[in-house]
């Protein structure tokens, strides 16, 4: 075997590895940001009795999950109740494969990453209706059909507006992205209309209020994690803070720089220094939208079924075709 | 006119205004609200899952109530009819000067003797010192208070539970178990013996006979003060039953007519003569005298 492709497998088996266990700790600092910036919004304390000024609290609730009874419905599909929580973690993880996390620093720099971001984090919609269907609870079904129905309406404005960006950028690769807004300035300056598309769509698309109706408390128990106990219930948690992390990061990856800093200088750093300043950056911009998440999940109250799709159908989606072919006649215009 | 939107960018500047307004947890094992020094919480009562009163009439909660708020009466195990009442109640603690208002007769404070009465603390300490502080000893260390006072007074009370470190209720409770005064007796104290051997040979009798003389219940001091009735079981361990004790004499076998004859002789005789010891005793009977002259 070609040694090059050996090394190239090694350094992909490396990579995912690294991705998979980076999405644990990732999902505790998410949840642990959210117990705390609700309760403090909520004009409570918050957690602050698990570690120092609580912030084991999460941790905590991860391996409590872990410690708990995992129970299956008598009635159930057991095998692809067994599935469903696994794939829409997948989804959530594999998807993390194309983020660049500062220069050089992404797992798998592919030409058509934009593409195969979009379609694996799909794939989770596929989980979560194989939840419901095989939970045999009619909460868990109605999670399910609402899941379908929002994910995949919501899809359509979500990829709409990011072909704005691949036509400002004319390329699929984030890293190719993240140049361009180098060069050009951030693409939310040019996508004045498709990043605020983007933004609601990619809410909805993770299932973060005000779109949560997937598992709307209230209304269907859980919707597809109903039955789900223990660390299955776990996975479809975790999936779903790691799914705001990676939107939250693709949002700044497309629409804000990536790694770049706000301002030009230093213009080139090389090396660890450079890496290390990228991912600061990185960060810091992904935190910062996980951060308005949560402030939005605070304030706002979740919207109703048909308003939902209301929003998808006749809102989002005239718009985001406004912005594709807006964006696509000033680019033929201008020669951008 | 209202912008579309705008209620949500209203929305969002209150909870981001939250997040650094100051917050309203209490946390509550560590902070405690102040409360008025004399709060004592919701005073309620319980019931069992019956549906019953849980309370059983014990008392323990008038006697320890920091503002002598609770009255209360009810039923005992016997079916009598039972009051709080061992210091006094409500009616007779009232100030006399609010009936004085009232336009009634100024009555006196029964145990008027509580409110200044002076102990000896050391002597206290010592008893309870003598016995390591055992909350088992507690009816030892009662009656070594009562050989020294006649009664157990309440400031010796007050001092046991503070330096026992034991619910000032849980001594209250047992020291009016029985067998210990809680009043200063009164004049002569007649203790009518109750052991089996006595009211086998009609020490009942005997009782019965000195509650009609005295017009008074066992446990209760006639109200002119010069004669106190009790009961106790070991006046004579059985010997000359039936037998009663007057102040330190032990008297028996008696009958009821030997009886009224001993408690005649003593009737307007000189009650400063009478035995029993402690200072409070010997102030409530000059007072009493000088009330009579």
């Amino acid at each position: 075997m070609d040694l090059s492709l050996l090394l190239g497998l090694g350094r992909f088996v490396l990579a995912t590895t690294l991705l998979l266990l980076l999405t644990v700790p990732t999902a505790f600092v998410v949840i642990q940001l959210e117990l705390k910036v609700i309760a403090l919004m909520q004009l409570r304390l918050g957690p602050n009795r698990v570690g120092p000024r609580g912030l084991f609290q999460s941790t905590i609730h991860g391996f409590k999950v872990l410690a708990k009874e995992d129970t299956v419905p008598d009635q159930a599909d057991r095998a692809t109740f067994t599935l469903a929580p696994w794939m829409v973690y997948m989804a959530a993880a594999m998807s993390m494969l194309v983020i660049p996390f500062a220069p050089g620093f992404v797992a798998a720099d592919f030409n058509i990453g934009v593409v195969y971001f979009f379609a694996i984090l799909g794939l989770s919609v596929v989980g979560l209706l194989v939840a419901g269907w095989s939970s045999y609870n009619k909460y868990s079904l109605l999670g399910g059909l609402r899941s379908a129905a929002q994910m995949v309406s919501y899809e359509i404005p979500l990829t709409l507006s990011v072909v704005g960006v691949v036509i400002l950028t004319g390329s699929l690769n984030f890293t190719q992205i993240i140049n361009h807004q180098l060069a050009h300035g951030w693409n939310v300056w040019w996508q004045l209309l498709g990043f605020p598309i983007f933004f609601i769509a990619a809410t909805a698309e993770i299932n973060r209020a005000p779109f949560d109706l997937v598992e709307a408390d209230s209304e269907i128990v859980a919707g597809p994690f109903t039955e789900y106990s223990g660390m299955r219930f776990g996975f479809f948690f975790f999936a779903e803070y790691v799914a705001l992390f990676i939107m939250s990061a693709i949002l700044v990856t497309l629409f804000f720089g990536g790694y770049l800093a706000p301002w030009p200088f230093p213009a080139q750093l090389s090396g660890f220094i450079g890496t290390l300043y990228g991912l600061i950056w990185f960060f810091a911009k992904t935190y910062f939208f996980i951060f308005v998440a949560i402030w939005m999940r605070t304030t706002l109250p979740r919207i109703r079924v048909d308003q939902l799709m209301g929003v998808a159908w006749k809102v989002l989606l005239p718009l985001s075709l406004i912005n594709l072919f807006g964006t696509a006649i000033a680019v033929v215009a201008f020669k951008l | 006119m209202a912008i579309p939107g705008s209620g949500i960018l209203t929305g969002m500047a209150t909870t981001m205004r939250n997040l650094f307004a100051p917050k309203v947890t209490r946390q509550y094992p560590e902070e405690r609200p102040q409360m008025p020094e004399r709060w004592r919480g919701r005073l309620d009562l319980i019931y069992d899952p019956f549906g019953e009163h849980k309370c059983e009439v014990c008392f323990q909660c008038a006697q320890v109530c920091p503002v002598e708020a609770i009255d209360m009466s009810g039923f005992d195990s016997q079916g009598n009819r039972i009051r709080y009442g061992m210091p006094e109640i409500y009616d007779e603690r009232k100030d006399p000067n609010a009936y004085r208002r009232a336009g009634l007769e100024a009555r006196p404070m029964r145990n008027a003797a509580r409110w200044d009465e002076v102990i000896d603390t050391a002597f206290v300490d010592q008893v309870i010192d003598g016995f390591h502080s055992r909350p088992e000893a507690l009816v030892a260390i009662f009656s070594a208070i009562q050989a020294r006072y006649g009664y157990l007074p309440e400031r010796a009370l007050r001092r046991i539970s503070d330096r026992m470190v034991i619910h000032w209720a849980q001594v209250f409770g047992a020291a009016g178990l029985g067998g210990f005064r809680l009043l200063p007796a009164e004049g002569h104290v007649i203790t009518v013996c109750t052991c089996a051997a006595c009211r086998f040979a009609g020490g009942e009798a005997l009782l019965r006979e000195s509650e009609r003389l005295l017009g008074v219940r066992a446990g209760e001091s006639t109200p002119d003060g010069a004669f106190t009735l009790e009961t106790s079981s070991d006046v004579a361990a059985g010997a000359i039953a039936p037998a009663v004790r007057i102040d330190t004499l032990v008297y028996g076998p008696l009958t009821p007519e030997h009886l009224g004859h001993l408690v005649e002789q003593r009737r307007g005789g000189a009650a400063g003569t009478s035995a029993n010891g402690g200072g409070n005793g010997r102030r409530r009977r000059t007072a009493a005298a000088a009330r009579k002259g």
